[in-house]
């Protein structure tokens, strides 16, 4: 037996309220766990997207167009393997309106070499680029509402009014994270030659492939100085600062969860400081024998600091328990799936576990500070008093 | 029971000169001690006794050194408390005293081997050797064959046999003890003073008891008498 040991035992004391405990903290830790896991998500999106892809917009703001002949230009920079364009089409699946897949206007030649990560049967491919109303949907969107090549398609489009009618010609997966399964290809020109003539030949963005990362910057570089003297200047980055940047226009929404999580932490140190200092003033008594005994302050401070710390452990360790089962075996799962392009990695981080596991003992024990200090100014005649 | 001292030529253990206690309520000073000039001999077994608000509990806590007087001298076995600090007189404690409360006051949560144990971790017997000691003062106090119950198994008179056991494992000259029998019914509280007596006669421990109980006031070898913080 030892001093350790003793404040071991002391959580056994009350062991209803000490599961209570644990369990609280646990939830507390598992819904911090959740957060930081979402947090982790969103920025690991942005890793992996891919290096070796430029995109090129409007300097002013994305939602504004470029001339499509801008693609023809890039084409002809040395350093640049290839190029293609695509407009946000932003179309509801009518009685579907709340699911959400990308809708995307592509010339599907140039998409499907600019994107070689996109895996289509070979006969899907060659039907696909042939047919001007053909659809490449990604392999979840299909699974969702039951798409098979051939099948006839209606959306309701948002920013291009009007019902578009399109044919299933391919469904792709992906070989890389760095694009999702959701989306719906169709063929440009489609939407191109059904605009009015003043919308025609605008396009949202180009995507640029380069021989490796470490020449992104330098041909970004080299596009914007191209359209630099012309009327529309360009803003280009490689893909990955592309979604970092919209990441940056969500960072409130991230603030938020922050602060939400620091909400958390905040709450479970009440729970523990709380079930902390009920223990302590129902040991005055105790403190009294052991301080008449010979302990010290600092042995009373430390049995009380090491039980905290044993209920963050405990609690923290139930919640990272049941957060990594829940996260990598079931949401995680779902969310991969179901918002790849969102969430392509949605698991619990290493970095994410060990920050849990560190913040709730030490918020614990800093829980613990006040009812520990408290305990070790009692006076012995004072604490012996209360023996009744 | 006699008011001699009983102990022969045994050197001094306790003595107080001149002790006295004050407390303030409010702005009102409450002298509890008045001035006592007290000894003690090595080996005595000696009660303290009086109505409630007399000072014999603070009394006791002042020889136990647990509290320090408002003035006066308190010297044990040659030791001035007055000039020990807090932690000195903690660590003064542990070697030197044993206590025993009115309501036992045993760690819940530990065995009676474990709590009997409990005093000899602040010092310096080496763990292995601190079970067996414990052991061996559970097997004085007669609970050898309960080392493994916690208190709530135990009976009351058996929970205060684990207490001195508490108290003896240090090997203290000085054992202190705040109403022992109160919470006992009279077998058991027979028991516990047949129990100290043997300490006192076999072990030579001294004891200084409180008590209002005149049953257990009548083992002791000495019964001294507090009316308003003046002894009688």
């Amino acid at each position: 037996m030892n001093l350790a040991s003793i404040a071991l035992k002391n959580t056994r004391r009350n062991l209803f309220r000490t599961v209570l405990t644990v369990i609280g903290v646990g939830v507390a830790m598992l819904a911090f766990l959740l957060i930081r896991t979402v947090l982790t998500a969103w920025l690991v999106s942005a890793e992996y997207a891919a290096q070796d892809r430029l995109a090129t917009r409007h300097k002013v703001t994305f939602i504004m167009t470029l001339p499509k002949r801008y693609v023809e230009d890039i084409r002809k920079l040395p350093g640049i393997q290839g190029a293609t364009w695509m407009n946000w089409f932003g179309a509801k699946l009518p009685g579907h309106e709340d699911a959400f897949f990308g809708t995307f206007a592509v010339d599907p030649q140039s998409f499907l070499e600019v994107y070689d990560e996109i895996v289509v049967p070979a006969e899907h491919k060659t039907k696909w680029i042939e047919n001007r109303r053909g659809a490449l949907v990604g392999a979840q969107t299909a699974r969702q509402f039951g798409w098979k090549v051939g099948d006839k398609v209606i959306l309701e489009g948002t920013i291009f009014p009007g019902q578009w009618e399109f044919i299933v010609e391919g469904i792709y997966s992906a070989s890389r994270k760095s694009i999702d399964q959701q989306s719906f290809y169709f063929h440009w020109n489609y939407m191109n030659d059904s605009l009015p003539a003043s919308q025609q030949e605008q396009i949202g963005w180009i995507a640029s492939k380069v021989p490796d990362a470490g020449q992104a910057a330098t041909l970004a570089k080299k596009i914007d100085e191209l359209f630099e003297p012309r009327d529309i200047q360009t803003l280009s980055m490689s893909e990955r600062a592309m979604n970092t940047s919209f990441l940056g226009m969500i960072s409130t929404l991230l603030d938020a969860m922050q602060i939400v999580s620091i909400v958390i932490l905040i709450i479970m140190m009440l729970i523990l400081g709380n079930t902390i200092a009920m223990g302590v003033r129902e040991r005055t008594r105790e403190y009294g024998v052991l301080r008449a005994i010979g302990f010290l302050p600092k042995h009373l401070s430390t049995f009380i600091l090491v039980e905290a710390g044993v209920l963050g452990l405990l609690g923290g360790g139930l919640g990272l328990l049941a957060g990594f089962f829940l996260i990598n075996y079931g949401v995680g799962r779902v969310m991969e799936e179901t918002f790849t392009g969102l969430f392509p990695y949605f698991r619990v981080a290493t970095q994410d576990m060990v920050i849990s596991m560190v913040l709730s003992v030490a918020l614990a024990v800093i829980a613990s500070i006040v009812p520990a200090y408290n305990a070790s100014k009692l006076h012995v005649t004072d604490a012996l008093r209360k023996l009744g | 029971m006699n008011d001699a001292n009983g102990t022969g030529g045994a050197p001094t253990l306790i003595r107080l000169d001149k002790v006295g206690k004050s407390y303030f309520r409010g702005k009102q000073p409450v002298e509890v001690l008045k001035d006592l000039d007290l000894t003690m001999p090595e080996g005595a077994f000696e009660a303290l006794m009086g109505p409630s608000g007399s000072g014999k509990s603070t009394l006791l806590n002042l020889i136990a050194g647990l509290d320090s007087p408002s003035r006066g001298s308190i010297t044990i076995s040659g030791q001035d408390l007055g000039k020990m600090s807090e932690s000195q007189r903690a660590a003064w404690r542990a070697q030197n005293v044993g206590f025993i409360f009115q309501t036992y006051n045993l760690l819940p949560v530990l065995t009676a081997a474990e709590n009997v144990e409990l005093p000899l971790l602040l010092t310096s017997v080496p763990s292995s050797q601190r079970r067996q000691r414990a052991l061996t003062a559970l097997r004085v106090v007669g609970l050898e064959d309960r080392a493994h119950h916690r208190p709530d198994q135990l009976s009351g008179g058996q929970q205060q046999r684990v207490a001195i056991a508490r108290a003896i494992v240090t090997d203290p000259k000085l054992i202190v003890a705040d109403e022992p029998t109160g919470d006992l019914d009279r077998e058991s509280a027979d028991q516990i003073l047949e129990l100290l007596v043997r300490l006192n006669k076999e072990l030579n421990k001294t004891i200084v008891m409180v008590t209002h109980d005149p049953a257990a006031a009548e083992r002791a070898s000495v019964v001294r008498r507090l009316n308003k913080g003046a002894l009688t």
